[in-house]
């Protein structure tokens, strides 16, 4: 039942999300246009490249929808609405989101097409880099709350969200998912100016359609997991906490969507130097810090 | 336990079936991609033996190791798309020899080492992580270091070898490329 | 009916479906959106999404006529669109062979565009579907199938078979029917295959005087040897021919390392203290009777001659141990492989970008050879019509400047005023100071607009979404401003220049890329942009009364250009002021003048001159030069070893325009 108002709730954030985006992209607000676009990619042709790696062309789009969905899975939106609080929790969010470099690999490698492979490749030079900042903020997180349940992360934040308790590994965390969500500045993935699409570029029709929801699904996870690690879960005051949950959400993904467009799409070299020379030492001072902070306030 | 059993013997022949698939595509990223679901199959393995965190650490680390291995696959490989249909095994004698040699090691040591009392419940899960760690920081941390340590010195060594040695003086009587 | 139906009868939910594409036009604009802007025309506001892939489109709008390379693109194009797919044609009835016939055509005008989306609508909401659609065909799609070698692309022929070279099987892979030879691999001359190949050939001069036998050798397994063709036993590839020489060419091998490299190194031996004692059979030193140790002739690498230094590295060594390892060696099977200046041999890839990608000018090509994604050699081409610039000799006056005025629709007033200048200068006509102020007007708003869309381009390649709206709307709201409209948009223009100086990132993306020594073939702002202060405008009376000063800056990288390109717009603004007015230059009548006219007119992208004989008021000669003929041929160093992103923003930052270039075609 949870798991079925879950998923529900999953399709409905990918909805929102995908009409937020349309207002980042084309400056309208319009509540059905996502809808429609859906239904013209069903309607259209699902070409298939000549000469495809099959079996990675037409499972890529697939991964990228399970593996989101999956990392989903263990995020809670109330201490009770959660699909499974699994004790591996913090951990499992990154084993499923790794999966989404696998299907972008795939994706890239399977149509054959020089700007796929290129855009596939891409992806997997940068994740050596910002992997590390994915998993490190995550370990200082999981330091504080002393525990990999997502529930017990929520609640160790009761007296101070994580935010302002560890802000480094907030603005690492978030650079890093929206890397992972290869949103703008980081869409070197699927660059449009610079590859037509990229991985994308060789999807039409269902294909499309399937890879464009499971990013959808992907931003919203990313958004939800900042919630929980960095900015108190469902805690808030005066209002039931799936609002909060909602809110807070909403508002991530809002400001994920919005930032690239207010700057052109980093470079390659700097991202993979920057993570590197900048981002690492910060999240092991980071850890380092929480590890002091934790040892001395409890 | 039937559903258990099934499950780890359903993941055991994906998991080989795969490590099959390996050596019987002519493309090295079908290649590299058929080692990782066969490392994730694994995975799922101690996952279905309720050993929670090594599953997952497993099905983690396993993605973003054979991804890079496929890239450098891809990268060195003249022929990545496997397009050529090269022939993916050689040293066929060694290599049978050697995999025989380390099943039978493999089954030896499960059959003839005593694995102490079975226990009736396995602990949950978040036990299992607060074991693990105590063990890693404990007994084996010795080990864990050691290992650790070890993969770092030879990551760094490496490094070094792929980078070419700066030449210090230019060869006679020939035209020198600068790097 | 559409052309480009899906297949399936229209019912049920399909109906739904097709009312929902109906709705989610998406569409891939040819030649680009450039051109699009530049005659006037807003996409987005006309209700149509434009895409990146033409897999992602459903409408192919074609703006103006296009020259017949650019229509065979386009078909190729065409025929990658997913169906349903119409074909929208604006301002054009001239069939557009191998194109299929247009869905729909309107008139070039924003009012048009509108209408016609809103029928396209009803043509999709209607035709989506259709139970009985044929294949869209055209020649430039037919495929030929011609087989290659994986490791040695050079190596291309139209039967299966294999390597001359290493004996591998040749893979098919697909090119157009009508192509010629003229692939890019035959240009990628980098010194690995250079080297290689200039060697094979010396062996086989040398296997001429020497007697020689052929044994057949597998290229990874050099210990597989065998006096029949055949496969190799340990990993299947064919084993490659290989004539094996007497003794006495050993001497040779000492001075041609590639040899040695190709085939088992044969072993000496000499003394550890005495390294000049070298003999064929172990033994002890005849100078202080230690043993001889064995050695493999491959040592000899400081006596080889001019090679790669990839084969100097390190990883060498490693093959030569490579028969008692009896182990696949990574560096003896990347060994021909060419090489990037950093050493790694990589599969080298070709991709075409252009003629209608996203983020460069639409027309425009670039062949590249990535090397991972790193540029490792590319070609340039405009794949606009070559210039004709009479299209009758001798022609008249007025026809003649329309002709070069329509010449290259991103700035047509430019080239109408040079042609005006020309025309004028040779009639001996003197130009009335209040008209030419005008003009100098008009040429001003055309150097915004054009610095405008420049920057909508650029954002577009970028992904700067917020840049490329707000660019792209001024360009249109300035195309044909008044004067006090002009005014009324200066604030505009400064917060855009502001809000630039304060992007993140803008400047990391641009600072170093692109970086070019200063050449005399640079023109315009790229030219300024490396501190040479060459504008014509600095030689114009107009201009000087009005107060004006070439911009310069003098890191000459794609940041300099950009704010070149920025300084230059706020200066057009106060030229357009102190002109005080705006005219589309008019051809003063030059009756039944003759003479030879000169005149040279700083275009938005640099200098174009133009000369001509003028017979009787009708031209009979004429010879323009333009600012990016010369600038095409900057484009092969710019991107040479750069990333994929940077090379994309270092060409972009040249501003050509593909429609006033000459083709200069690669050898």
């Amino acid at each position: 039942m949870t798991t079925a108002v879950l998923l529900l709730l999953l399709a409905f954030g990918a909805y929102l999300v995908a009409v937020l985006e349309n207002w980042a992209t084309s400056g309208r607000f319009q509540l059905a246009t996502p809808a429609f676009s859906a239904l013209a990619l069903l309607g259209r042709e699902s070409v298939l490249p000549r000469k495809p790696d099959r079996i990675f062309f037409e499972v890529a789009p697939t991964l990228l929808l399970i593996s989101a969905v999956l990392a989903a899975a263990v995020i809670p939106l109330t201490p009770n609405l959660i699909i499974t609080d699994l004790a591996t929790g913090a951990l499992f969010i990154n084993a499923a989101l790794v999966y989404v470099l696998v299907a972008l690999i795939m994706a890239g490698w399977g149509p054959n097409g020089a700007y796929a492979m290129i855009g596939g490749w891409r992806f997997l030079g940068q994740l050596i880099a910002y992997a590390m900042l994915i998993v490190m903020p995550i370990t200082a997180v999981v330091m504080r709350a002393e525990s990999l349940l997502t529930t017990q992360i929520v609640v160790s934040q009761a007296g101070l969200w994580n935010i302002v308790y560890q802000p480094v590994g907030f603005v690492l965390f978030f650079i890093a998912a929206m890397a992972l969500a290869f949103l703008p500045p980081f869409d070197l993935t699927t660059a449009k100016g610079e590859l037509a699409g990229g991985v994308e570029a060789e999807y039409s029709g269902v294909r499309l359609a399937v890879f464009r929801l499971g990013r959808l699904v992907l931003i919203i996870t990313l958004a939800a997991a900042t919630v929980v690690f960095y900015l108190g879960g469902w805690q808030g005051p005066w209002l039931p906490p799936w609002a909060w949950s909602a809110i807070k959400i909403l508002a991530v993904t809002a400001i994920m969507l919005l930032a690239g467009r207010y700057m052109p799409r980093i470079r390659e070299a700097n991202l993979l130097s920057w993570c590197w020379m900048f981002g690492i030492p910060l999240a092991l001072l980071n850890i380092f810090l929480v590890g002091v902070l934790v040892l001395v306030f409890s | 336990m039937t559903a258990q059993m099934f499950f780890i013997g359903f993941f055991g022949l994906a998991s080989v079936w795969f490590g099959i698939v390996v050596f019987r595509t002519f493309s090295m990223v079908r290649s590299a991609l058929a080692l990782l679901f066969s490392q994730t199959a694994l995975g799922a393995m101690f996952l279905s033996m309720q050993a929670e965190f090594l599953g997952v650490l497993q099905i983690m680390m396993m993605a973003t190791e054979m991804s890079i291995m496929a890239i450098f696959m891809v990268m060195f490989m003249m022929d990545p798309g496997g397009l050529g249909e090269m022939d993916m095994t050689h040293q066929k004698r060694l290599s049978l020899g050697a995999g025989i040699v380390a099943f039978v090691a493999a089954v030896a040591v499960a059959v003839f080492v005593d694995w102490g009392p079975i226990a009736d419940v396995a602990p949950d899960a978040a036990q299992q992580t607060v074991d693990l760690g105590l063990e890693l920081l404990g007994r084996s941390m010795l080990i864990f270091e050691t290992a650790g340590i070890t993969i770092l010195t030879a990551m760094i060594a490496a490094t070094a070898v792929a980078i070419p040695p700066v030449k210090r003086k230019p060869s006679k009587g020939a035209t020198h490329h600068e790097h | 009916m559409i052309t480009g139906a899906r297949h399936g009868k229209l019912s049920g939910l399909r109906r739904l479906l097709a009312t929902a594409m109906a709705r989610d036009l998406k569409v891939f604009v040819i030649p680009g959106p450039d051109i699009a802007r530049a005659h006037g025309l807003d996409i987005n506001a006309a209700g149509l999404q434009m895409v990146a892939s033409p897999r992602h489109a459903s409408v192919l709008l074609v703006i103006g006529a296009i020259p017949p390379a650019l229509r065979e693109a386009a078909t190729v194009i065409y025929a990658q669109m997913a169906r349903p797919r119409a074909l929208f044609v604006l301002g054009t009835n001239a069939l557009l062979s191998p194109l299929p016939d247009a869905d729909m055509t309107a008139e070039l005008s924003q009012r048009d565009l509108i209408e016609g989306v809103q029928q396209l609508r009803q043509l999709f909401s209607a035709h989506a579907f259709r139970p009985d659609i044929s294949d869209f065909d055209a020649p430039v799609l037919q495929i030929r199938l011609e087989y290659t070698c994986p490791m040695h692309p050079e190596v291309i022929q139209d039967e299966p078979g294999s390597c001359p070279k290493c004996g591998m099987t040749l893979v098919p892979r697909e090119t157009q029917a009508n192509m010629e030879h003229a692939h890019m691999e035959q240009q990628q001359t980098d010194s690995g295959t250079d080297v290689q190949m200039a060697s094979t050939h010396e062996h086989q001069h040398m296997a001429d005087d020497t007697p020689a036998s052929v044994v057949y050798t597998c290229p990874m397994h050099p210990e597989v040897v065998q006096d029949e063709p055949g496969s190799c036993p340990k990993c299947g590839m064919f084993l490659e021919p290989r004539e094996v020489k007497s003794e006495s060419t050993h001497e040779h091998q000492h001075q041609h390392q590639h040899m040695a490299d190709d085939t088992p190194a044969p072993v000496v031996y000499t003394c550890p203290m005495h390294p000049e004692v070298v003999q064929n059979e172990p033994g002890s030193c005849p100078k202080c009777g230690m043993t001889l140790v064995p050695r493999e002739t491959q040592d000899t690498h400081e006596h080889g001659d001019t090679d790669s230094h990839a084969n100097h590295t390190g990883m060498d060594h490693s093959a030569m141990n490579h028969d008692e390892m009896d182990f696949m060696s990574m560096v003896d099977v990347t060994k021909d492989l060419p090489r990037s200046t950093d050493g790694l041999p990589m599969e080298w890839i070709d991709a075409p970008f252009g003629p209608f990608f996203p983020g460069l000018p639409g027309g425009l090509l670039l062949s590249l050879t990535l090397d991972g994604d790193t540029v490792a050699s590319s070609g340039a081409l405009s794949l606009t019509e070559s210039m004709n610039l009479l299209a009758h000799s001798p022609m008249d006056s007025t026809d003649f400047m329309e002709q070069l005025a329509n010449m290259d629709p991103l700035t047509p007033v430019a080239y109408r005023l040079l042609a005006c200048r020309a025309l004028e200068n040779a009639a001996g006509i003197n130009v009335p100071a209040d008209t030419a102020r005008a003009r100098a007007g008009a040429l001003e708003r055309e150097r915004i607009t054009s610095h405008l869309g420049w920057l909508t381009l650029f954002a577009q390649q970028t992904g700067f979404d917020w840049l490329m709206r707000r660019a792209g709307s001024l360009q249109l709201k300035f195309q044909h401003a008044s004067l006090e409209q002009i005014v009324a948009l200066k604030p505009a223009i400064q917060t855009l220049i502001k809000r630039l100086q304060r992007t993140l990132l803008l400047k990391s993306r641009t600072v170093g890329i692109g970086r070019l020594m200063p050449e005399a073939t640079m023109r315009g702002p790229v030219a300024r942009a490396a501190g040479l202060h060459d504008d014509a405008r600095s030689a114009d009376q107009t201009f000087t009364t009005l107060g004006f000063t070439p911009a310069g800056r003098k890191e000459s990288d794609a940041f300099a250009r950009l704010h070149v390109r920025l300084d230059e717009i706020t200066h057009s603004l106060m030229l357009i002021e102190a002109a005080g007015a705006m005219e589309s230059p008019t051809l003063l009548p030059v009756g039944t003048a003759s003479g030879t006219g000169d005149a040279t007119v700083e275009t938005p992208r640099g200098p174009a001159r133009l000369q001509l004989t003028l017979t009787h008021g009708q031209v009979s000669a004429a010879q323009l030069e333009t600012p990016s003929t010369p600038h095409l041929d900057l484009v092969d160093p710019l991107m040479e070893q750069q990333e994929l992103g940077d090379a994309l923003v270092a060409v972009g930052s040249l501003d050509l325009s593909p429609w006033s270039s000459q083709q200069t075609f690669p050898q």
